[in-house]
């Protein structure tokens, strides 16, 4: 009889624990990718309902929580010294009024976060026992968790300042995966789900490890949910797809729905449904930096699946992050190198840096200056343009914003049309811009001069009154000639020989008598085009002209006098063009 | 309403995960915070708009209207018969002042002969729970009255899904209700329990 009782009592008693196994998964699920708090709130709340055991207090790193209504217990500090001496598999203790009272860790062998001290009125049964050990472990497990993912975010903040850093953020995640790997370790034997946890972020990691970027990313949580992978980038682009009925051409989303649905995932904190699809958001602080997605339009992904998902996730974001962080330190090397070139620089220093970019130098070279010709378009956004552009037709990977132009260090000759039309493209219907291409260079020393020839084109065809444009250097014939002469002061006295009393008169009677000179001359002396140029009306020009040659005391018909009209009108405006420059 | 004393294998669709379920079923369901409570809700109500089942849903919401036009609006189902039912879930649940199994019991025996009465073959309600929190009824009422309704609501062509905030419980209500069940929601996810225990033998194993 009393053996039957007691395999009843057995059977009762494994009958409750399986019953309140799954429970105790499904904590371990809904604690898992909360906070502390909350973690601790559900672990502590859940105890009642093992055996009817009560939380006597929880200690967490060298300290008494106040979770719920679990406060500071009535014996702390003897407790504190019992607590200490326990090893990491917790131990019993001595609670005022509780006839059996147990420590049990908060699994994390690696970092041992604390204990949950537990008590009854009298010794629960075994299962409950081992359950509650279950529970504190699960707690345990969640905590690593929580923490392992605020060190995460708190390496993605610090990759942001330096690619440098990135190895040590790799090596975070190596020493968190092996304490996580630990802590899970106690709980394998019970928690398979925990278990296949632990192999997704595993596989996951490995592939990151390798280096096989977001494809690998997409390959391997397709390979652990079955489902078709998509990564995209932030505005919906299809950056790595995995699995089958990949669509072609790939869907794209208004602007406005996208941002509807990532608000709407920002706000979830975590993966949500958007149509036949489940999807997280791989992000840093608010910045989205990309979306992964179950392709799932019959809803059958399940807790397994999401786990992956996250997970997933979780090293998207190391991955993306870290491409950020390296494609920033790369443009702001490449930037601090095109600098150097543009100033000067020792030619064996620079040719090191540019070798250790991959970049080759000893390509012959132009600098082109872009200049914005629209108005309303940001400094940023301009450069932005460029770049983009910049890279469409390949004309170079080199650029550097100075004095509010851009200036592009331009693998020799290329279709300045091509990338006038990209430009102007990239800035939008109301885009505009100047372009001037500076002399070719084929050694690094040379990059200042084509520099300054760059501006100089540039400057004369703003000088001369051309619309927007290209103004290559060798191009500017006369001026080009003008501008080379070394000895500037035997130009401007050529200047004052034929233009010094038209200078003189402009300068004391704010006139513009040299300006309308050189618009006439470079017209062939024809009215009209000389008055529609200068939008003048006719009357008024021939007035200016006939002021012309009553100041100057030049004849405008005779040839030779025009001709050197001419030369000083140019010879002026490059002089000009040359002192106005940056 | 008597009971239909009929069995019950129709399978329809929960409009959750893929899920189809026998008329007759009850599930709880758990959720962090309002949008997994809304994307459960209304998946779980447009798909009996959509099936043409009379819908109940008592909720804490304050703006029922804005529920109401969501759901009518998300279904595409523009209905001649008042197809949707939306009430304060304190009204339901305390309506006699206190709470009470059998009570609870009558009213949804009534809710289904209406909806029988109005047309309806078959129908489904939310029970949104939060007003327990603040009302002191005892989880062992609570988990009765969730046991209670595994026997009582397979007698009628009805689907009911009663739906907690995990905010707001405690971990003990979420581990005596899957004790007790063998199928609850999370989120949109389903967690089956094949060892569940019935309601006297998890108040018999308490100490």
């Amino acid at each position: 009889m009393g053996t039957a009782e007691g395999t009843a009592r057995d059977e009762a008693a494994l009958r409750e624990q399986l019953a309140s196994f799954r429970p105790l998964l499904a904590l371990s699920m809904v604690m898992t990718g909360r906070d502390e708090v909350e973690i601790l709130r559900m672990a502590t709340t859940a105890v009642p309902s093992l055996g009817g055991c009560r939380v006597e207090g929880v200690y967490l790193d060298d300290d008494w929580q106040v979770i719920g209504e679990v406060d500071r217990p009535v014996n702390a500090d003897s407790l504190c010294g019992r607590l200490a001496a326990l090893d990491a598999s917790g131990g019993p203790l001595e609670v005022n009024g509780a006839e059996w009272a147990w420590a049990y860790p908060l699994a994390n062998q690696a970092d041992m976060a604390g204990h949950v001290v537990v008590s009854r009125d009298t010794k629960p049964a075994p299962h409950h026992q081992f359950l509650l050990s279950v529970l504190v472990q699960q707690a345990g497990v969640a905590l690593a968790n929580a923490r392992l993912h605020t060190r995460e975010r708190a390496s993605l903040e610090r990759e942001r300042d330096t690619a440098a850093r990135e190895r040590a953020t790799a090596d975070e995640l190596r020493a968190a995966n092996l304490a996580l790997e630990r802590a899970v370790a106690d709980l394998a034997r019970s928690s398979a789900a925990v278990q296949r946890s632990l192999d997704i972020h595993n596989r996951l990691t490995a592939a990151a490890c390798a280096g096989e970027g977001q494809a690998g990313i997409a390959r391997t949580v397709h390979a652990l949910t079955g489902l078709p992978v998509a990564i995209e980038d932030r505005h919906g682009n299809l950056a790595a797809w995995a699995g089958p009925g990949q669509p072609d051409p790939y869907p794209k989303p208004t602007t406005a729905r996208r941002e509807q649905v990532l608000q709407r995932a920002l706000e979830a904190g975590g993966p949500v449904r958007d149509r036949g699809r489940l999807i997280a958001l791989a992000q840093q602080g608010h910045e989205v930096l990309g979306v992964i997605a179950l392709v799932d339009p019959n809803r059958t992904a399940g807790d397994a699946e999401r786990v992956a998902l996250e997970h997933g996730n979780t090293v998207l974001t190391l991955e993306l992050a870290h491409l950020q962080a390296l494609g920033e330190v790369e443009l702001r090397l490449r930037r601090d190198l095109a600098e150097e070139l543009l100033a000067g620089t020792d030619a064996e220093s620079a040719r090191d840096r540019a070798r250790a970019l991959g970049y080759d130098l000893a390509r012959p070279h132009r600098v082109v200056v872009v200049t914005n010709g629209a108005r309303g378009v940001e400094p940023e956004k301009f450069f932005h343009a460029v770049r983009r552009a910049v890279r469409a037709t390949e004309v170079g990977s080199l650029l550097v914003t100075r004095w509010g132009r851009v200036a592009v260090l331009c693998d020799a000759d290329q279709d300045w049309e091509q990338l006038w039309g990209s430009i102007t493209a990239e800035l939008g219907p109301r885009g505009s811009c100047r372009i001037g291409v500076g002399g070719p260079c084929t050694e690094p020393p040379d990059f200042p001069r084509s520099h300054e020839q760059a501006q100089l084109a540039l400057k004369m065809q703003v000088e001369t009154g051309c619309p927007d444009q290209i103004t290559v250097f060798e191009d500017l014939g006369i001026y080009r000639l003008l501008s080379e002469v070394a000895n500037i002061g035997s130009i401007e006295t050529f200047i004052q020989r034929w233009l010094g009393a038209l200078l003189c008169y402009d300068a004391t009677k704010g006139a513009q008598l040299v300006e309308t000179l050189s618009g006439y001359l470079e017209c062939g002396g024809n009215y009209d085009l000389t008055a529609k140029g200068l939008s003048l009306h006719r009357s008024t020009l021939r007035y200016r002209l006939q002021r012309i040659r009553d100041v100057s005391g030049h004849d405008l018909n005779d040839p030779d006098t025009r001709f050197n009209l001419q030369l000083a009108t140019r010879a002026w405006t490059t002089v000009h063009a040359m002192r106005h420059q940056p | 309403m008597r009971p239909q004393v009929v069995t019950m294998t129709e399978s329809v669709k929960f409009g959750i995960a893929g899920l189809s379920v026998p008329q007759g079923t009850h599930l709880c369901g758990f959720y962090w915070g309002i949008d997994e409570r809304d994307e459960m809700v209304f998946a779980f109500l447009r798909e009996g708009l959509r099936s043409g089942d009379k819908c109940l849903y008592a909720t804490d919401a304050i703006d029922r209207p804005a529920i109401q036009t969501e759901l009518n609006g998300g279904a595409d189902v523009p209905s001649t018969r008042q197809q949707l039912d939306i009430v304060s879930s304190s009204d339901v649940y305390l309506g006699g002042g206190d709470f009470s199994v059998p009570e609870m019991l009558n009213y949804w025996d009534g809710w289904a002969a209406t909806s029988r009465d109005d047309g309806f073959s078959s129908a489904r309600a939310v029970g949104e729970m939060t007003w327990a929190v603040t009302e002191i009824i005892g989880a062992a009422n609570l988990i009765r009255y969730e046991t209670e309704l595994n026997g009582f609501v397979p007698r009628y062509p009805l689907v009911l899904l009663c739906v907690y905030d995990l905010d707001k419980f405690r971990g003990d209500l979420l581990v005596d209700i899957m004790k007790t069940h063998p199928r609850v929601l999370m989120g949109c996810t389903v967690l089956e329990n094949l060892y569940y225990v019935s309601h006297d033998e998890l108040v018999n194993s308490r100490p």
